[in-house]
């Protein structure tokens, strides 16, 4: 984890705890001075103690054995991680994953992102545009399903009537290989843009809106706004999108199940050769379709890993960006903490800094 | 206010305007058309779906299902909505399913703001590595966990409980670290140093300066928790075996049937069910208003 | 440990329209002939995933349970359900088909599945768009055309010629249909694989399906709104499927009622779904669990049964006598429940192998033929060495 890099000792100096005294001191103050910290943060951990470990630790155990749910537990050894490796399926659906993630997740955030700034803005109407773009997130998945299905189908479907009524070639949506991947993907953005847009704009609330004015009477155009201020005052919140669409992004479950459903037989699951078999869509045929919870335990471990992987890139690719830019040494989590007072200005010298840099970038 | 802004002369010079003249101002007519029409675009492909569910909710089967698919709604919302009734006892599932959701997102809100402001404001001893745990966490796999909770839950006792639904999901990983998050970038350190010094402790800066800074965080939280809460199925279904304490998505998935669907009815439950959450969302996000505090230190 | 601790009540879990709701409200009041209680609770959801979730967590298991035709998945844990032939099953055994008698039984000879409504099937078929394209639109003509698979693919093929329509929905439709007419299947009754060995019965109906894929037999509709949207527009002009399903196509395509007839499925009809009840071991009172299973199955409430949600009886007797009752305007007054009724005389009885779900690939496989124009015989290579290496990993070979 990336995390853990920022928790290695010495890696960068160890920031006072804020309102207290300097760093020689702390060492000093007694551990149950600290006791409010403890309390605030104890509910999330003894709940997972409670009700979170023990089925990760179960899951663990499970993916060395054959379970078919019932049956007593058969030790199998490391038998469903060999298999794992070298079944073709998994690879496929690593690689489907991987794919649907990428074309869906950075056009999602960008037009997110553009959305949450012109929904910022004070245009008429903006409460109405704020609850359309949010219901594509609470429409019914039942729903959801028949339209889509009605939408893109192959033969019957709208878009496919409406090429042929203009005389161009029918796309077969629903069984070419990227025909799924895109349709796929288009579910992905339609439902989860304007939630990305919501988070963006509850973050946009704490920025002032008189660095707005100031730009606007600098003569900033609103592209120039954007990229300037808005993007680099919401980096905290970017990277938590980024992290959590994909953590969502590799588990991509409900799209594929609906668009093809898993209700009626394990051999559709995923569509036409498996094109929108997806990790956790397989792991879920392994599990309740094919009773196998070893092996469903073993590939939930693997995309684990995987996402453990592409988090870690994550936070080091914007670390490094950190770096270029050229006053941010220290990584993401730190930066902030160390920064401590200076940062109580963040949102202005923040995107000020940024502004500037880009205008240098622009220039060189 | 020192800090440098794009032009020296910003908004520490600027005269107070009303806030609407800040976007007025540099628009031209044609930006404004352009702007509205691209939005009015993505407003039709966010709410297609949506229209036709109520178009599907008021007719029969065979008008759903039936080619070239009808676009305007019928005439079987009644109709529809009798059936459904008939078959579901709804005011109690959507008097459970508000409980549960009820409570899972005022319990969220506050364990998650608590633990955030903790993980954002402070450094105590370890918890670099409580937060680390925490992404662990939420990287885990989650899916494979039906047995075994199912198992704790029958140990407990809680089978059949709502508190089954509503006890372990009371604080998540995803809403520390989406607060922290906006916490990092919210928060002014000067306030809580100066709540310090007038002699408040963790938990009154946390209510008193942190809980009005994250109110756009927090209101987004409350929403998605509310949101997920009630359309949670999978556990739902495994954990309540009492008919008579049924959530709503669970008592609606019996209205599915391998021996043919009668998918007026759904469609009808499934428009029930989507109407409260967009009352909800509007109740919510009148919060997503400039943050108040924040301007009342800048002044 | 059961569900509920009341010793009066049993609980039954089953799901929506598979058992006659007014047959439940009497049981619900007494039992005939006892002393207790019913209490059913409908499912919704993946109910095999609530179900062996309860089995596997020991606890709140039903008394009693609906099982779909996918019982014999429960085959390897036999000994989690009470044998019904000890408590009376037996002497009954006459007065149920055979076939679906079979179905039920574990290859140990236990029988833990006992038989509630059958799938017999048949070829549901749109008679006006057969006169339409000059072809036998009668029944029984039509039943004498397509006597043999040839037959059928000829039909199909003069359907494509002259009104360029399908007569299903696709390849995965007929492979379906004949292998659920088929005495041999994926396996033996000993589980042992036989699907690769050369003219099983799996390879035939592989190589049938292709054939009506190459052919235009079949219409390549994947999704069921293609598929819904095909059998309303006319654009297919039938499908090989079980009784059950005419009720649903009756929903789904209204304003096609009057139109469809239902002739013999070439060779011999086979059956697809139906339904069984078991008991749990953990039930409080298997005999008096058997003996509401026994009641809620006889003769006349199947009737009953059909009469009220459509369900075929798995109790040749409900036949006889004039209980049961059929709007047969939907088949253009032919008499549907007579077609199903010599349909369910003539079923093979088969053996379903608990391991039949692994074989998945050979349905994605022929539909990557269709959709794709993957090589038919790659495909086939492809499938068997998918399910081999699953069966090898399972040590089922």
């Amino acid at each position: 984890m990336a995390i853990s890099e920022s928790a290695r000792p010495g890696t960068a100096t160890r920031p006072a705890s804020f309102a207290e005294a300097p760093d020689g001191e702390r060492r000093r103050r007694p551990l149950r001075s600290y006791w409010p910290q403890y309390v605030a943060v104890a509910p999330f951990y003894i709940l997972f103690l409670v009700f979170g470990l023990f089925p990760v630790v179960f899951s663990v155990v499970l993916s060395f054995t054959q379970w078919d749910g019932i049956s007593k537990l058969k030790f199998v050894g490391l038998a469903q991680y060999a298999f794992l490796v070298q079944d073709p399926r998994f690879w496929t659906s690593v690689a489907n994953t991987l794919i649907i993630w990428v074309i869906s997740t950075l056009p999602m955030l960008f037009l997110a992102l553009l959305m949450a700034f012109i929904l910022h803005q004070n245009i008429r109407g903006k409460g109405f545009y704020r609850v359309a773009f949010f219901i594509p997130n609470v429409t019914s998945l039942v729903a959801v399903a028949v339209v889509f299905s009605s939408v893109f189908s192959d033969s019957f479907g709208l878009i496919n009537n409406a090429l042929t009524a203009l005389g161009a070639a029918n796309i077969p949506w629903l069984s070419s290989d990227w025909g799924i991947k895109v349709t796929i993907a288009v579910m992905v953005i339609w439902r989860y843009t304007g939630y990305n847009a919501i988070i963006y704009l509850a973050g946009l609330q704490s920025v002032p809106t008189d660095l707005y004015e100031a730009a606007r009477v600098d003569g900033a155009s609103s592209t120039q706004i954007f990229f300037r201020i808005t993007i680099p005052l919401l980096r905290p919140v970017i990277l938590f999108t980024l992290i959590t669409s994909t953590i969502g992004g590799l588990s991509l479950f409900t799209e594929p199940q609906v668009l093809f459903g898993t209700g009626a037989s394990a051999s559709s699951a995923g569509g036409p050769g498996d094109a929108g078999l997806t990790i956790v869509l397989y792991q879920y045929v392994q599990a309740f379709f094919n009773f196998d919870f070893g092996y469903a335990s073993a590939i939930a471990w693997a995309l684990f890993v995987l996402s453990a992987v592409v988090a870690f890139i994550n936070f080091r690719l914007l670390r490094d960006r950190d770096d270029a830019m050229g006053d941010r040494k220290v990584p993401m989590f730190q930066r902030r903490r160390a920064a401590a007072r200076a940062r109580s200005r963040a949102a202005e010298s923040d995107a000020v800094s940024a502004s500037r840099q880009t205008r240098e970038e622009v220039r060189s | 206010m020192t800090a440098t802004l794009l032009p020296p002369t910003g908004a520490d010079t600027a005269p107070a305007r009303p806030e609407r003249a800040v976007g007025v101002r540099r628009r031209t007519p044609v930006g404004t058309v352009v702007t509205h029409l691209c939005l009015i675009i993505g407003v039709i492909l966010s709410l297609f779906p949506f229209y036709w569910l109520i178009v599907m909710s008021t007719s029969t089967t065979g008008e759903i299902f039936g080619y070239p698919p009808k676009l305007v709604p019928g005439t079987h919302l009644l109709e529809n909505l009798r059936n459904m009734l008939a078959n579901v006892d709804l005011l109690s599932a959507l008097g459970n399913t508000l409980i549960v959701s009820l409570s899972l997102a005022v319990l969220v809100m506050l364990f998650d703001s608590l633990a955030a402001f903790a993980f954002a404001k402070y450094s105590f001893p370890g918890s670099r590595v409580l937060f680390s745990i925490l992404l662990v966490t939420f990287l885990l796999p989650g899916s494979l966990s039906l047995v075994p909770s199912f198992v704790l839950m029958s140990k407990l006792g809680w089978v059949g409980g709502l508190q089954a639904l509503i006890i372990p999901g009371a604080a998540n990983a995803f809403g520390i670290f989406l607060l922290r998050q906006f916490a990092a970038g919210a928060i002014p350190n000067e306030l809580i140093e100066s709540a310090r010094i007038d002699g408040a402790g963790f938990f009154r800066t946390w209510w008193t300066v942190a809980i009005p800074m994250l109110r756009g965080g927090l209101a987004f939280l409350g929403i998605f928790t509310f949101i997920t809460a009630w359309n949670d199925y999978v556990w739902p279904l495994i954990v309540l075996v009492n008919p008579q304490k049924q959530t709503l998505q669970v008592a609606l998935s019996t209205l599915n049937s391998v021996y043919g669907t009668d998918y007026g009815q759904v469609m009808a439950g499934a428009l029930v069910s989507v109407i409260p959450l967009i009352g909800i969302f509007l109740i919510g996000s009148r919060h997503f208003i400039a943050n108040i505090a924040a301007g009342a230190l800048k002044g | 440990m059961s569900i509920s601790s009341d010793p009066d009540l049993l609980v039954l879990w089953y799901w929506t329209r598979s058992i006659n709701p007014n047959l439940l409200d009497q049981a619900a009041r007494q039992i005939p002939d006892s002393t207790k209680r019913l209490r059913a609770d409908v499912v919704g959801g993946n109910y095999d995933s609530k179900l062996r979730t309860s089995l596997a967590g020991g606890a709140y298991i039903p008394d009693i349970a609906g099982v779909n035709s996918n019982c014999s998945l429960y085959f390897p844990n036999e000994e989690r359900f009470v044998d019904l032939n000890p408590l009376g099953g037996s002497e009954l055994k006459s007065q149920f088909y055979d076939w679906k008698w079979q179905l039920g039984t574990t290859p140990k000879g236990r029988m833990c599945f006992w038989p509630m409504d059958t799938g017999p099937t048949g070829l549901y078929y749109r008679n006006d768009l057969f006169a339409k394209a000059g072809l036998p639109s009668d029944p029984d003509a039509l039943g004498e055309a397509i006597k043999t698979w040839d037959g059928y693919l000829d039909v199909g093929t003069q359907l494509r010629k002259k009104l360029d329509i399908a007569l299903d929905i696709n390849a995965g439709a007929v492979f379906g249909c004949y292998l659920n007419s088929s005495e041999e299947r994926y396996f033996d009754r000993q589980d042992r694989p036989i699907f690769s060995q050369s003219g099983s019965a799996v390879r035939k109906a592989w190589d049938l399906a292709v054939q009506a894929a190459k052919l235009g037999v079949t219409g390549n509709l994947q999704t069921s709104n293609d598929q819904n949207a095909g059998w309303s527009s006319g654009r297919v002009a039938g499908h090989l499927e079980a009784v059950w399903w005419g009720p649903i196509l009756a929903d789904t395509a209204p304003d096609t009622k009057g139109k469809w007839r239902l002739a013999n499925q070439p060779v011999k009809p086979g059956n697809s779904g139906g339904s069984f009840l078991m008991v749990p071991t953990t039930s409080k009172d298997p005999q008096a669990a058997f003996d509401f299973i026994k009641w809620l199955t006889n003769a006349e409430n199947q009737a009953k049964t059909f009469n009220t949600i459509q369900l075929f009886p798995s109790t040749p007797a409900s036949f006889t006598g004039d209980t049961l009752k059929s709007d047969n305007s939907f088949y253009g007054g032919q008499e549907y429940q007579t077609f199903f009724r010599k349909a369910a005389e003539q079923v093979p009885i088969t053996y379903v192998s608990p391991y039949e779900n692994l074989c998945a690939p050979f349905g994605s496989e022929l539909t990557n033929v269709e959709t794709a124009g993957k090589d038919p015989n790659q495909a086939w290579d492809d499938a068997v060495a998918a399910v081999d290496q699953v069966l090898h990993k399972r040590g089922l070979v």
